[in-house]
């Protein structure tokens, strides 16, 4: 029971500060690939802690609540990605409890964004929403044919079949693979499919309203979502890690791609993304499938 | 200028300083200077400077150019959306005399009756490095504790009221679509 | 040029009393009655003038009218001519043009915010620009925009140890 607690919360301070770390790393890497500086590292955390100390202004009941709902559904999903050999809850960690904890966290998003009134955030959580139509399904698809081939969905298990086995899944179904991270970089919300934020066009969209300490809370959750889905990418298809270290080495290599691809990406429209998701990803993905269930069989 | 600060409000000075965020206002010619300062050459984010699209979320509002009656009143109600704390800065001579449209009907000349500044860039307009170089200024202020201009205008909110009153005759904005 | 040339020539023989004058190689000028405005437009429609640039107004005060100019352009030859009517100035009444050309519905309004004049016919004389306006037109010539800054909008004063010898606050 201690050590769960312990092993909690020494998840969620690992899971912000690496993220936040990376995120400042990222605008850096950004930066430089636009042949200037960037800010230091650390520009993040400063971000996140100037407006916490700023004054908010609330717009009732069901904004505050909202906020709540997003920072603890993320939160609790924290709690259940393994990271390398620190798993929380062994056991109870499967993918379709992820996936549908997830879902509590864009939930009090679009619930406090309507809730405060504001037509562009309506506009911007409509096409989060219908972005997330595009790229579930071909991530589902694929999920299903890894789901096939190993027997299992616990994330924890998955993560030692392909360490024990060997080879990692990106090897194994490289197509699949490929799937699963372009629909990582619609559920990052990174360029080309960050129409949902869009700064320029839409006034930041769902987080318009924002101001102050909900702003912090809001970029907190932000941050544990990018943790969770790149963490979901990592023990899926790439191993998890058999220490802690070598999970950290993968998340930074997958953050390091998604990031060196979206910075030169202009953006999609949000009928554009979803066309987009619903050709090619999906054939892929079913292409896949059929290579799995029919050709590999079910691992022995 | 309250030089003694709680250690409280020194830490929080400090984050404030190093993590601006702009408010585009571009209300005349001297937004034209932004780009610039913003891109590759000179380069702004490495202050922590960055731009943000709403008012609920910035920092400075960035006055540049010259204000016409019209646009002063949406100013002011951009101002007053912003969360405190915040600044003001005044881009350009037309802010601080009225430049080269001082004898105009429709610009107003001293931007400080109606908004408190903070901080004025002169020049028409200022080059990119006079930028940076205020923005420096502006961060060390806000270090020191002493760039309290929205304390200034809750304090002193009658008097601004009236100077607007003054000049605008109202500041509500009629909206040619909804009426 | 020969195309512009026979234009021309037609519409002289056509409607008569007036002149083309040339400003430079494309652009052609002409001065027209107030009463004739509405049949020379449509012609001049008819010719292949079908976009309107502008319609904008100049005060003449030592003669005592307004000036009204609409600028047509004719996307074929690339050639712009500018039609100018006098109107009085102290009951300045123009025909609208709004059934040729809809949008002069928003130049009409520019035109009448600004000098004051009134176009029968059009139904939205809304000011456009300005906001609780209560002076007179402020493009007239007899309005004094540096006294209604100064009376308005207060100034900056400075302190007087930097104004040269002889130079007063703001002059």
């Amino acid at each position: 029971m201690i050590i769960t607690i312990l092993s909690a919360i020494a998840l969620l301070i690992l899971a912000f500060a690496y993220t936040v770390t990376l995120e400042g790393i990222a605008r850096k890497i950004e930066a430089r690939i636009h042949r200037r500086c960037g800010p230091p590292f650390w520009q993040n955390f400063i971000d996140i802690f100037k407006s916490l100390t700023k004054h908010s202004i609330s717009h009732g009941f069901i904004f505050d609540f909202g906020v709540l709902m997003a920072l603890g559904g993320t939160i609790a999903t924290v709690l259940f990605i393994p990271a390398g050999n620190l798993v929380v809850f062994p056991g109870l960690d499967n993918v379709f409890v992820i996936i549908y904890l997830l879902a509590i966290g864009l939930l009090g998003m679009a619930m406090s964004a309507v809730g405060s009134g504001n037509p562009n955030a309506s506009i911007g959580i409509g096409r989060a929403l219908t972005q997330m139509l595009g790229y579930e399904l071909p991530f589902m698809i694929v999920l299903l044919g890894v789901f096939f081939h190993f027997r299992t969905s616990s994330l924890s298990e998955l993560a030692v079949l392909q360490n024990s086995g060997g080879t990692y899944n990106v090897l194994i179904m490289p197509i699949g693979a490929v799937v699963g991270f372009v629909s990582l970089m619609g559920m990052l919300g990174k360029k080309p499919f960050d129409t949902f934020i869009a700064p320029a066009e839409i006034a930041s969209g769902p987080l318009v309203e924002y101001s102050g300490k909900y702003l912090g809370l809001l970029m907190t959750q932000h941050a544990f979502g990018t943790f969770i889905e790149i963490g979901l990418f990592v023990n899926l298809f790439l191993g998890g890690g058999k220490t802690i270290w070598e999970f950290l080495l993968k998340f930074f290599l997958v953050y390091f791609l998604a990031v060196i691809i979206s910075s030169i990406m202009p953006r999609f429209r949000v009928e554009q993304a979803v066309k987009f998701y619903w050709k090619w990803p999906l054939i892929l993905s079913f292409i896949q499938v059929v290579i799995v269930v029919f050709i590999m069989g079910r691992r022995v | 200028m309250n030089n003694e600060q709680t250690a409280w409000e020194r830490v929080a000075n400090m984050l404030r300083a190093r993590s601006l965020w702009m408010l585009y206002y571009c209300t005349g010619c001297g937004a034209i200077e932004l780009p610039p300062t913003m891109t590759a050459r000179f380069d702004m984010e490495r202050f922590g400077i960055g731009p943000m699209a709403t008012p609920r979320q910035a920092d400075i509002l960035l006055v540049t150019g010259y204000l016409s009656t019209k646009t002063l009143r949406r100013v002011i109600y951009s101002y007053e959306q912003m969360q405190a704390p915040k600044y003001i800065v005044g881009f350009g001579s037309c802010t601080i005399n009225g430049g080269i449209y001082y004898d105009s009907y429709a610009t107003i000349n001293r931007l400080d009756l109606y908004v408190p500044v903070d901080l004025y860039l002169a020049g028409c307009m200022p080059r990119p490095e006079a930028i940076v170089n205020g923005f420096k200024n502006l961060m060390d202020k806000i270090d020191q504790g002493e760039a309290t201009g929205w304390k200034d205008y809750e304090a002193n909110y009658e008097w601004y009221r009236k100077n607007q009153i003054d000049a605008l005759g109202e500041v509500y904005i009629h909206d040619e679509f909804h009426e | 040029m020969s195309s512009m040339n026979d234009k021309l020539n037609e519409i002289m023989l056509m409607a008569g009393q007036f002149t083309f004058s040339e400003i430079t190689k494309r652009q052609f000028s002409v001065n027209i009655k107030s009463s004739g405005l509405l049949s020379v437009l449509g012609l001049l429609r008819q010719k292949g003038f079908t976009h309107l640039s502008l319609i904008t107004g100049i005060d003449r005060l030592n003669d005592e009218k307004f000036e009204v100019v609409y600028t047509l352009f004719c996307w074929e030859s690339g050639e712009t001519i500018l039609v100018s009517t006098l109107v009085d100035r102290k009951t300045p009444v123009l025909p609208t043009i709004m059934e040729m050309w809809p949008v002069a519905r928003f130049y009409e309004r520019d035109v009448h915010e600004f000098f004051g004049i009134v176009f029968d016919g059009n139904p939205d004389l809304k000011p456009l620009i300005l906001e609780n306006w209560s002076e007179i037109p402020p493009m007239r010539k007899d309005f004094d925009p540096h006294k209604y800054s100064k009376e308005h909008f207060p100034d900056r004063k400075y302190n007087a140890d930097f104004l040269p010898e002889g130079g007063g606050e703001d002059e």
